[in-house]
């Protein structure tokens, strides 16, 4: 079926004699329990496709690109998204682009086959045990829940004989478990994705939070420190790291010189390596190819605090005259963005265990209200949501609200421990991390 | 992209509707379509895209608890039928509201679709060139317009036959500065339910006072951490009303046991001098429309009334269970994601002080300006409001400014110290809000200007 939608898209194109365009076409489908309480709220299934059409004008030194985006199938409609593309292409003026051709595409597992026969079966399945599992907790009780699977299938054809798809299943949970005692109610709240069903774990995840929800009860305000050691989550880490240290290391930050990396400076601590890895098993962004046509890769970003090696899409590695490095994701209009695909940091030496008793007095943050540090300076500060005093290598009490600020370009700089645990978080597998210099105010 | 009428649509809708009995069961059905034009132009790349009306449709029944299904276009809607049971004597499962007719088309002044996409690059094209030759501090130059046109077809077994095309444009400009090792910036949004004439509101004045902003934030130092007295700028303000205050407002979490407001309702929560409005029915708001995605005719509800609480906000289900009326606050993002409670536009009402009797009466706060994100905390009444900037207030007088500034600590102890509330015309902004991490809805927030005593301010 899909075959015959990127056909008939195709026929409509070389009728009109384009010589220069590409068809991206995605078709999903998802499956999602909503819970009120330990109960069912709402089913859904949802089936959905479009497709983007590139086309290209090519002008003296540069590449006027058009870019629409449609979900019919009627070849009169079909036709008008081609000719906007057209219009739009003659009158854009990027720097000079092609699309890429035919090249080795890395072979790896994105789809799991049970969810792809029977994703409703599964679905029901993995629901029941989530919300099984949260109602077998003696000290938190379900406020709401969301579960979900993804099933996406992915299609590249261009006019260099280019012709990719790809299947992708991975799930969503939302929940939140509420504690209540003396009058006093607390809650943790997550959300994520999952790519694998292994990820999901809901046994040892639930009985965490549950355990995180009632120690929030006699969570104190953190005690005011201008020079904290702080151990950041993974689940924090990807939030910290990955949009400031990611937007440095691209090829575009380059090009509009809003990067502060340059190739070989140190910007990190010697224990701090770090792997744009496109072809992780288990992380969310893995695929063969990205958004372009390009084969995702293994790039080394930092290795040992020292900036490696730049992350290209294919229009900013031909600006700089390299390889593209597959770093090419589809914003939802379609066009070519660069990014990262999934940041992985090798294991420390320390367990997480060793790693607090080593802190004489510190903090350890599982989760802020929202970490949104500014991309391009590194500066951040959010709200404790969770979180716990340590003081002489032990967990003291819980702590809650009070602010955590720093800078992320610095705050590498200052890494004291990574641990040898290591957990994914949609498109991450980071470690726990261990800081000084920070701020802590309450 | 459908290509049916309204009328085709219409019918197509009430033949499904038919099939299913109110007295045995609630269903209704939406037609969801979105065009959108975006324009985006940094140093190193110029990104057009048109999205030709993607279109949908969901529809959902009530058997104790929802069932819904939602498709692409490109599939037999009869599809629905399939896979939406049919049942006997659950009518009463949820309440009945009166069914309504509307088919409503809001005009812009000026309609981008009479403008040619030369013209509309030409405008960012322009935009981008004056900034970037304004200052030679100014080190990179992000502009980005977009238009959406939405339509909405809602059809249920109460009445229900309504219809919807709004348009939205959006205009966001991002001067970076540097000077020695220092960059940073501030930035401009413009956004409404208007039409191409949102360039008329963006002159070269407002392009040199948003360079001007961004090359200030050049010598931006960080903000002091503790306790101190803040006034919130309207976008702050805002983003308490709605991020800190209005989602522990929303039904769904009172009936999920997870606001911390449940407790309050018809008590006191703010200061006397506090007022604060969820009104989807405003003129021309981001946030704004005539009916929510549940046919519920959009209104005006006073969530707080001179510090008491009032109301909340509800969607059809939540209204059904605790037995109030709806105020049109069941939104989805599109056809593919589920109702949620959702604010709309949402503000604290003007008071009577003066923005400078305000600011002189301080000997030692920090005035917070150009809200820049929040997130909620419904069940433990937490906060943290982010601005983009602020100022140092030093006996009486705005002094230095400062970097990123985070509010944080108890809501309802922020509301209650509210002392100062400004006599300024209220002004909203618009932004995307989502429920947790996701269902992205346009809304906008604000009010005036806000004083409040003992506050926790630190570096954001």
């Amino acid at each position: 079926m899909s075959s015959e939608k990127l056909d008939l898209i195709e026929k409509v194109l070389k009728s009109k004699n384009i010589e220069e365009y590409e068809i991206y076409l995605v078709e999903r489908a998802i499956f999602e329990t909503i819970f009120l309480k330990n109960k069912t709220e709402n089913e859904r299934e949802i089936s959905d496709f479009e497709y983007f059409i590139r086309t290209l004008n090519q002008k003296e030194n540069q590449t006027g690109i058009g870019v629409v985006k449609g979900n019919s199938l009627d070849p009169l409609q079909i036709e008008r998204i081609i000719d906007t593309s057209l219009l739009l292409s003659r009158n854009n003026s990027s720097s000079k682009y092609y699309f890429p051709g035919n090249a080795q595409i890395p072979s790896i597992k994105t789809a799991d086959k049970k969810v792809l026969n029977d994703p409703l079966a599964i679905k029901k399945d993995l629901a029941e045990e989530l919300i099984g599992e949260a109602s077998s907790q003696d000290e938190a009780s379900t406020t709401f829940g969301r579960f979900r699977i993804h099933i996406n299938n992915s299609f590249l054809r261009n006019c260099n004989d280019l012709n990719l798809n790809a299947q992708k299943t991975f799930f969503f949970v939302e929940f939140a478990l509420k504690a209540k005692a003396d009058g006093k109610l607390s809650e943790f709240w997550d959300n994520g994705y999952y790519k694998e069903k292994e990820h999901l774990k809901f046994n040892e995840r639930i009985s965490n939070w549950a355990r995180r929800a009632k120690d929030t009860l006699r969570a104190e305000i953190p005690k005011a420190e201008s020079s904290a050691v702080v151990i950041f989550s993974p689940s924090v880490l990807k939030y910290a790291l990955t949009p400031v240290i990611g937007l440095h290391s691209i090829g575009k930050a380059h090009t509009e010189k809003i990067s502060q990396f340059n190739i070989g400076d140190k910007v990190a601590s010697d224990n701090i390596s770090l792997i744009d890895d496109g072809l992780l098993e288990g992380g969310l962004s893995s695929n063969s190819w990205d958004s372009e046509g390009n084969p995702q890769q293994i790039t080394e970003v930092l290795k040992n605090g020292l900036f490696q090696n730049r992350l290209y899409d294919q229009k900013y590695a031909i600006l700089d005259g390299v390889q593209s490095t597959g770093n090419a994701k589809r914003a939802e209009s379609g066009t070519v963005v660069n990014g990262i695909s999934n940041f992985k940091i090798p294991p420390g030496d320390i367990s997480l265990e060793e790693m607090i008793s080593n802190i004489k007095e510190g903090y350890y943050i599982e989760q802020f209200s929202w970490l949104h540090p500014d991309e391009m300076s590194g500066n951040f500060g959010a709200e404790i949501r969770n979180g716990y005093y340590i003081k002489n290598g032990e967990f003291q009490n819980p702590i809650k609200l009070g602010n955590v600020s720093g800078n992320v370009l610095e705050m590498v700089k200052n890494c004291m421990y990574i641990s040898k645990e290591r957990e994914f978080n949609e498109n991450t597998l980071f470690p726990y991390m261990v800081f000084k210099n920070l701020t802590v105010s309450s | 992209m459908s290509t049916k009428s309204y009328d085709e649509i219409l019918s197509e809708f009430e033949e499904i509707t038919n099939h299913y009995n109110r007295k045995d069961q609630y269903f209704d059905i939406l037609y969801d379509s979105v065009s959108t034009t975006t324009i985006a132009k940094t140093p190193s790349s110029e990104d057009f895209s048109i999205n030709l009306k993607k279109s949908g449709v969901v529809a959902r029944t009530f058997l104790g608890s929802w069932k819904e299904v939602a498709t692409d276009l490109s599939s037999d809607i009869n599809v629905i039928k399939q896979r939406i049971p049919k049942l006997t004597n659950k009518g009463a499962a949820i309440a009945e509201f009166k069914g309504w007719k509307l088919n409503k088309e809001i005009k812009p002044k000026i309609d981008p679709s009479n403008i040619s996409i030369d013209d509309k690059i030409k405008k960012v094209r322009d935009i981008f060139n004056y900034i970037k030759k304004s200052d030679e501090r100014i080190i990179n130059v992000q502009v980005k317009y977009m238009e959406l046109l939405i339509e909405r077809i809602f059809v249920n077994n109460e009445g229900c036959r309504l219809r919807q095309v709004i348009p939205r444009t959006r205009v966001g400009i991002f001067p970076i500065a540097k000077e020695g090792s220092v960059v940073d910036y501030d930035y401009f949004i413009k956004t409404g339910e208007i039409g191409f004439e949102i360039f008329d509101l963006i002159d070269n004045g407002v392009l040199d006072t948003t360079v001007k902003n961004s090359l200030e934030m050049l010598e931006a130092k960080l903000p002091p951490s503790g306790r101190k007295t803040i006034i919130l700028d309207p976008q702050m303000a805002g983003l308490i009303a709605h991020e800190s205050f209005g989602h522990g407002l929303e039904a769904d979490q009172v009936l999920r046991g997870r606001s911390y407001l449940k407790q309050h309702l018809h008590k006191q929560v703010a200061s006397e001098i506090s007022t604060i409005y969820d009104t989807p029915s405003l003129d021309k708001k981001l946030g704004s429309y005539f009916f929510d995605d549940e046919g519920i005719k959009a209104g005006n509800n006073v969530l707080v009334e001179n510090g008491i609480l009032k109301n909340y906000i509800y969607d059809r289900r939540s209204a059904s269970e605790l037995k109030a009326t709806p105020q049109g606050n069941g939104r989805r993002e599109s056809f593919a994601h589920p109702i949620n409670v959702r604010m709309s536009n949402t503000y604290f009402g003007s008071g009577d002080y003066d923005l400078n009797e305000m600011i002189s009466e301080v000997s030692d706060g920090v005035m917070l300006v150009h809200g820049y994100f929040g997130m909620e905390d419904p069940l433990g009444g937490g906060m943290q409001c982010t601005s983009k900037k602020a100022y140092l207030i030093e006996n009486g007088e705005k002094t230095k400014i400062l970097k990123a500034t985070a509010l944080s600590g108890d809501v309802l102890e922020l509301l209650k110290n509210i002392d100062a509330v400004s006599k300024d015309a209220l002004r909203l902004d618009g932004g995307t809000c989502g429920k947790g991490s996701e269902d992205m809805v346009p809304v906008t927030s604000g009010g005036s200007y806000l004083r409040a005593k003992n506050a926790l301010v630190s570096q954001g």
